[in-house]
């Protein structure tokens, strides 16, 4: 391959994508070490990648959900007699369905042994495979972490980023929990789509989590 | 980091030991390499033991009888010899078997210094510019390929949108960018690299 066949093929870019086949990608990384208008090319093309990554991953970590507040209305506002009389009636037959029918119902549950869909998660090696959770809607499911734990961290969080990249929520992990798969059960309020398990590592000495690894799972709901 | 031409001058004060030729040589193929790296091995130590031993023996034939017959192809040769280390790690379990007995000569450190954090931080200012100009959809697709490395093909259908966009949409943000990291490289003297080095 020689400098115009690496620019046609915009092999810089393909690089950087993992899109060269073996052969193509022996020929250009044997012209690279040789040619430096494409060393130049890809290097500055890898550090704005990684600085790509860095800002969006900042970004991502930042959102936050906005929710609106509701303007202030007076106290007793709502207490009227033509009003206060049927809710009162309708909160008593609330009262009476949850002690007839719904307590002993989930007392009843609670006795019965119940399985969680779950998919295994290993975070910092890549799956050749992204791993599926086929769930129902409202149901919860399980996510079995594996992660690799080093001394250097005495805690770790997991973060869970939707679809568009907001984070849903983390949880903490402690060392201990760690060194064994995590379960981390996910409430049932969930879209389908492609979530991300993300598991940042407390240092011991202290100052900022650093990233482990991510890895991304799709919910499929029935 | 300027470039230097890869000549026989250049090779002869490699391996006569000049020390700033030897910074420039390690720092120079060092990013080249641990580029290369990146896509085959997973762990950080794994790439630092290749990219050291790659060195050990292109130091080791540089001092050998006949040593780079061919200058000017120096580094088409650190390329072949990092092919080969590669290929030993993928056999090994072991690095201990595939050094020699020889005494490892030290090899020069990456240096950070002021000049390189202020490069650094305006290549950052500039890649956030590059960033905020961008569409929401192409900064959501650079998000979803390169930081959470989702299928490139899911993206394409999801964003509809085909894998030559990818390839433009990348070869524009980097021409946009290579200007000012030019000129950073180019402003710190040869061997020393910034803070923001990949």
């Amino acid at each position: 391959m020689d400098h115009s066949d690496a620019v046609h093929l915009k092999a810089t870019e393909r690089y950087l994508l993992n899109e060269l086949d073996p052969e193509q990608l022996d020929q250009f990384e044997e012209h690279l070490f040789d040619c430096p208008d494409c060393a130049l090319d890809v290097r500055a093309a890898a550090m704005l990648v990684e600085q790509s990554k860095a800002i969006l991953s900042e970004r991502t970590s930042a959102a936050a959900v906005k929710v609106p507040v509701p303007a202030p209305r007076p106290w007793l506002a709502w207490l009227r007699p033509a009003l206060a009389v049927p809710l009162m009636a309708v909160l008593l037959a609330v009262v009476v369905y949850q002690n007839l029918v719904v307590y002993p119902g989930m007392k009843n549950a609670e006795n019965t042994a119940y399985l969680f869909p779950a998919a295994s998660i290993n975070v910092a090696t890549r799956s050749a495979a992204t791993p599926v959770v086929r769930s129902k809607s409202g149901e919860p499911f399980v996510l079995l972490v594996n992660l690799p734990t080093e001394n250097r961290f005495s805690s770790y969080i997991a973060d869970l980023y939707d679809p568009p990249g907001h984070i849903k929520w983390s949880v903490p992990i402690s060392a201990e929990t760690a060194n064994d798969t995590v379960p981390i059960r996910i409430p049932g309020q969930l879209n389908a789509g492609i979530y991300t398990l993300a598991v940042r590592g407390i240092p011991q000495e202290g100052g900022s989590p650093l990233d482990i690894g991510r890895q991304p799972f799709e919910l499929r709901l029935n | 980091m300027q470039f230097q031409a890869f000549d026989a001058p250049y090779v002869e004060r490699l391996r006569s030991g000049d020390f700033r030729t030897q910074e420039h040589f390690v720092a120079y193929f060092s990013e080249l390499i641990q580029l290369k790296l990146r896509a085959r091995l997973r762990s950080p130590q794994a790439i630092e033991d290749v990219r050291q031993e790659t060195f050990v023996r292109v130091f080791a034939a540089l001092r050998s009888p006949g040593g780079i017959r061919q200058p000017e192809r120096l580094g088409a040769f650190v390329n072949s010899i990092c092919n080969n280390v590669l290929l030993e790690h993928y056999r090994s379990s072991s690095r201990s078997d595939s050094l020699d007995d020889e005494p490892q000569n030290e090899l020069p450190d990456p240096v950070m210094d002021v000049l390189g954090a202020v490069a650094a931080k305006q290549m950052e200012e500039k890649v956030r510019e590059i960033l905020d100009e961008m569409p929401e959809r192409d900064r959501r697709i650079l998000r979803e390929v390169f930081l959470e490395e989702r299928d490139k093909d899911d993206v394409c259908q999801d964003f509809a949108v085909d894998r030559d966009y990818l390839r433009v949409l990348l070869h524009r943000a980097k021409q946009s960018f290579k200007l000012l990291y030019l000129k950073n490289i180019e402003r710190r003297p040869p061997g020393l690299t910034a803070a923001g080095k990949v």
